[in-house]
């Protein structure tokens, strides 16, 4: 019963000013046990407040982050299963699956968490899942101006993830849920 | 685990005192335990069988309960289907949904733990294993999920605990006697023994010659043939765990696999009272009990029930702890919630609570109680009146330290840290002979002892409030003085009028005294009969008393003693006395008539300066009242024929000056040889008064206190409260003190007046202790009280007497 937060592309302050404040009255300290950031917080203060919500915090450094030094990727295992981080823009064509299971092998992990794209998607494939978790404020991107602000918690148990996507649609909360399980368990 | 268990005979004390006769089980702690907390059926005559019935239908009950609320919410995602996403996901705000639950149970989960790592570590062998930690857990989790109201509390894990334990004593002694008897545990057909427990068969045919043998050549001291030839105890012991009896294995009522379930029974009936009054929970809730109404969580008013019968049991103490600003709570809280299981330990609470359990718990019904006499409704029964005379008699034993010290904090440690070494059974014993006497007095704590606790309700009673040692009793009485103040004053202006259109021989004032002492002085005088323990204690809310001890006296008047009359605010208190008392007027009409008198002063004092230097007069008699308002212990018995105590020539704070009224008056009262103490009456509580006559008159006041004890020895009372406690009354050594309290503003009166008067008292006494010895036979009792000790004391108290009136007279 691990929860784990993915969000990421906040822009903060440049195109957002803050999460919605929906969003943040979910996000109480206590509940989350993980975090994880695919980059472009982009200021120190965002990070202090991802601090505040759960200590453990892993963050991945993307093209606007202030703070240069963030890794480009990151790996951790929680329970089962094996986790990657990374921001995506170095990824080619951006958000493209194939490109990004190249990565994800590359790293050698059951599930890669990537942004960049500000857009939520969640695809599963032979050798695990890929999960974007779209932009938590809500900003506009290089190719999307229409933007929902979106997070997604994972919720890690034993050898089945369910992943929770909550997307801000016309001010209103909604929530899906994806289950995904892993077929076998890793070697630690 | 693996505690060694006291051996069979040591586990039961013969607790044969207990009246309720002899315990069926007392051998089995956990049953004993189950069938006092009303899980398993009580009658003397029911069955092993119908006990396994009960037993099977708790466990049941728990295993639902148990599957249903400590659920999984994973598990759920298999099988059913979440509904609604929005609701239902971990982050959602909706307490209902399936993840707020899971959060909330981990919240209390690790406070749970918090406090289940620190359980006993002493006894850490067994309490601290996780096969015992996790099924404390389970349980408590469960109770207070089951209890959302109450939640978890720290000292709830220290109640479970014991219980566990003791069941699983019972256990240990299974398996011991299992040893002893094997024989009966397993059926040997064949050759075969059939182990009830066991889980699998072992068929061991190789072994079987061997084992045959080894039953035939059984070095076993104890070879039985049936099981009535058992001792009844073993074969109890026996039946209770046969698991082929009614319910099979799930009525076994001695059983290791429902150890959890048992406990939480036995759990659950010890905080939810099963019906009964003493209710483990209430003591963990801040709300106030539901009857109840005062305003103040059960724990506050468990606590002010406990000072309440100690203060009637022991005045001094009381006062004196009350006086340190030692508030009932500070202790009380952690004996009552843990019902003593910090303060001994583990085996010797055992005991303790073996006594407790075997008490009733059925809740009192006093008829015709309305509301608003509604007593402490959680110690309203046997059981909860042998708790709070246990815990009585706790403070008793550390009477002679808690008196010894003045500050409040040494106190609170000596009671917070009780010694070790202390006889059980004695203060057993002591805690079951008071039981009685806490039965009534939690009937009929009056709810008017709680307003003391007035606007400080919260749970941290902080310091601020606590009257700082010496002088700070008299300003917590001043508080409590207030509201009772004006009454007082209108009362007594009201009355004043009544008088003057009465006709009152002498001008009778009426001294308001915080103290009830005084109503109930009187009746007391009047009825010189038993030594009642139960002094009125002297609760603030006077008001009905006094009233009725104005009306009481109102027609008599015609003394012309002025007897300083406490007009009683206060209330006097229990019902044992009973205003038909105070009426009584058998034999006495010089009591009455001198209770009269006092009760009809009332002449509200001027000023502080004035209170003062009344107070100063007083003295003695104030010094008593410096005892709490509470305490009172004021059991004069009446006396016979008191010559000297009767002229407790008062305060006449008259402005029509009936001082040479007063002279004459008192000599024929003296002739009447009325037993009155008058002295009593004095105790004026005036908090004023208090100061001055509690510097002044300590000794005195004992010392007077002494030779009025003497006295009513003599008379026959053997009430003989409050042995040389300056409680008694000032009025003994105010013979002759005239405590003036005078309200009256109107009236105008002159201390030198009073000064005058109370000279001409002092001279009167004087005079009649010398004449002590040419008495008529009528005061020959007293005269036995009056020489010697008596005499030399009363003596002193004049001299007091005559030192302030002199500095009245100054003024």
């Amino acid at each position: 019963m691990v929860l784990v937060l993915a969000l990421g592309d906040l822009h903060v302050p440049h195109r957002a000013a803050d999460l919605p404040p929906k969003f943040k009255s979910m996000l109480v300290p206590g509940k989350i046990q993980h975090v994880i950031c695919t980059g472009n917080l982009c200021v120190k203060e965002v990070h202090d407040y991802l601090k505040t919500v759960c200590p453990d915090l892993h963050i991945a450094l993307g093209e606007y982050d202030e703070e240069t030094r963030y890794p480009e990727t990151k790996t951790l295992t929680i329970g089962q299963f094996k986790l990657g981080v990374g921001h995506g823009h170095q990824v080619i064509p951006w958000g493209d699956l194939d490109s990004l299971a190249m990565l994800q092998r590359q790293l050698d992990v059951d599930i890669l968490v990537t942004g960049h794209t500000h857009q939520f998607t969640a695809y599963k494939h032979e050798a695990g899942v890929v999960i974007n978790p779209g932009s938590a404020t809500g900003s506009y991107s290089s190719i999307n101006y229409d933007v929902n602000p979106s997070f997604v918690l994972m919720d890690i148990d034993g050898l089945r993830v369910v992943v929770y996507v909550y997307e801000l649609i016309d001010g209103e909360v909604k929530v899906d849920k994806i289950d995904f399980k892993k077929t076998t368990a890793s070697s630690t | 685990m693996s505690i060694s268990p006291v051996p069979m005979e040591a586990t039961m004390p013969e607790t044969a005192s207990c009246s309720e006769g002899p315990r069926r089980f007392g051998y089995l702690r956990g049953v004993q335990w189950r069938i006092d907390l009303g899980i398993l059926p009580s009658s003397p005559s029911s069955s092993i069988d119908d006990l396994r019935l009960v037993a099977a239908n708790s466990r049941r009950r728990y295993a639902a309960l148990r599957r249903q609320l400590l659920i999984d919410p994973q598990v759920l995602k298999n099988g059913s289907c979440s509904p609604d996403v929005v609701m239902d996901n971990p982050l959602s705000q909706n307490p209902d949904s399936m993840w707020g639950r899971f959060f909330r149970n981990a919240e209390l989960e690790r406070m749970v733990d918090q406090d289940l790592t620190r359980l006993y570590p002493e006894h850490g062998s067994y309490f601290q294993t996780p096969g015992c930690q996790g099924m404390l857990r389970r349980i408590l989790l469960l109770w207070c999920l089951r209890h959302p109201v109450y939640g978890y509390r720290q000292g709830m894990h220290e109640l479970l605990a014991p219980l566990l334990y003791v069941l699983h004593i019972d256990l240990e002694l299974l398996s011991e006697v299992r040893k002893v008897y094997e024989d009966h545990f397993t059926d040997i057909i064949d050759g075969f023994s059939f182990h009830e427990n066991d889980w699998t068969h072992k068929f061991d045919f190789k072994k079987l010659p061997e084992y045959m043998e080894d039953c035939n050549g059984s070095e076993s001291p104890v070879k039985i043939n049936s099981l009535g030839e058992l001792e009844p105890k073993i074969q109890t012991i026996v039946l209770l765990s046969d698991a082929y009896g009614t319910e099979g294995e799930l009525g076994v009522v001695l059983s290791e696999k429902f150890l959890e379930h048992d406990a939480h029974c036995m759990f659950d009936a010890l905080m939810n009272g099963t019906g009964g009054a003493v209710a483990m929970a209430e003591f963990f809730s801040p709300s106030p009990f539901g009857g109840s109404h005062t305003m103040f969580p059960p724990i506050i008013e468990s606590s002010a029930a406990l000072y309440h019968l100690l203060s009637i049991i022991d005045s001094s103490l009381h006062s004196h702890l009350v006086e340190l600003g030692v508030e009932p709570q500070y202790f009380a809280l952690r004996w009552l919630r843990v019902l003593f299981g910090r303060e001994f330990a583990l085996e010797d609470l055992l005991v303790i609570w073996d006594e407790i359990f075997a008490y009733e718990n059925t809740k009192f019904n006093k008829p015709g109680t309305n509301d608003a006499e509604s007593n402490v409704g959680v110690l309203n029964s046997s059981r909860g009146a042998l708790i709070a005379a246990f815990a009585v008699s706790m403070i008793l034993q550390l009477r002679s330290s808690l008196l010894a010290t003045e500050n409040a904090t040494s106190c609170l440690q000596r009671l917070l840290n009780f010694p070790v070494d202390v006889d059980l059974l004695k203060l057993l014993a002591k805690a079951k002979s008071l039981q009685a006497l806490a039965v009534e007095a939690i009937n009929s704590t009056p709810l008017l002892i709680l307003p003391r606790l007035h606007g400080r309700r919260n749970a941290g009673f902080t310091k601020a409030h606590i009257p700082s040692l010496d002088l700070t009793s008299p300003r917590t009485t001043l508080n409590m003085a207030h509201e009772s103040y004006w009454e007082e004053r209108w009362r007594v202006l009201h009355m004043e009028e009544e008088r003057k259109q009465g006709s009152a021989a002498s001008a009778e004032k009426q001294v308001p005294n915080r103290k009830k002492g005084w109503s109930e002085r009187v009746r007391l005088r009047l009825s010189r009969t038993k030594c009642d323990p139960f002094r009125s204690k002297a609760t603030f809310r006077k008001k009905n008393e006094t009233d009725e001890g104005r009306k009481n006296i109102g027609g008599d008047v015609d003394f012309g003693h002025k007897i300083p009359a406490e007009v009683e605010e206060q209330d006097v208190k229990d019902t044992n006395f009973s205003t038909s008392e105070t009426r009584c007027s058998s034999g006495c009409p010089g009591n009455e008539e001198n209770s009269s008198n006092i009760s009809d002063l009332s002449t509200p004092v001027r000023g502080t300066n004035d209170y003062v230097n009344m107070s100063g007069r007083s003295s003695v008699a104030s010094n008593f009242s410096a005892e709490e308002n509470d305490t009172d212990s004021v059991n004069f018995e009446p006396l016979q024929a008191n010559p000297e105590s009767s002229p407790l020539p008062v305060s006449e704070l008259d402005p029509d000056d009936d001082t040479l009224n007063s002279t004459q008056n008192y000599h024929s009262v003296i002739k009447q040889a009325a037993g009155i103490k008058e002295r009593k009456l004095l105790s004026d509580k005036f908090q004023l008064f208090w100061k001055f006559g509690r510097n002044i008159n300590e000794g005195t006041s004992d010392r007077a206190a002494v030779s009025e004890d003497a006295i009513a020895c003599d008379s026959g009372s053997d009430c003989n409260n409050v042995a040389g406690s300056s409680i008694v009354n000032g009025c003994n050594s105010t013979s002759g003190i005239s405590k003036a309290e005078i309200i009256d503003q109107n009236l105008i009166f002159s201390l030198s007046d009073l000064g005058q008067s109370m000279l001409e008292n002092i001279q009167v006494i004087e005079s009649v202790f010398q004449q002590d010895p040419d008495q008529m036979g009528s005061l020959e009792n007293c005269k036995n009280a009056i020489v010697g000790e008596g005499h030399i004391t009363a003596m002193a108290a004049l001299e007091e007497l005559r030192k302030i009136s002199n500095l009245l007279s100054e003024m």
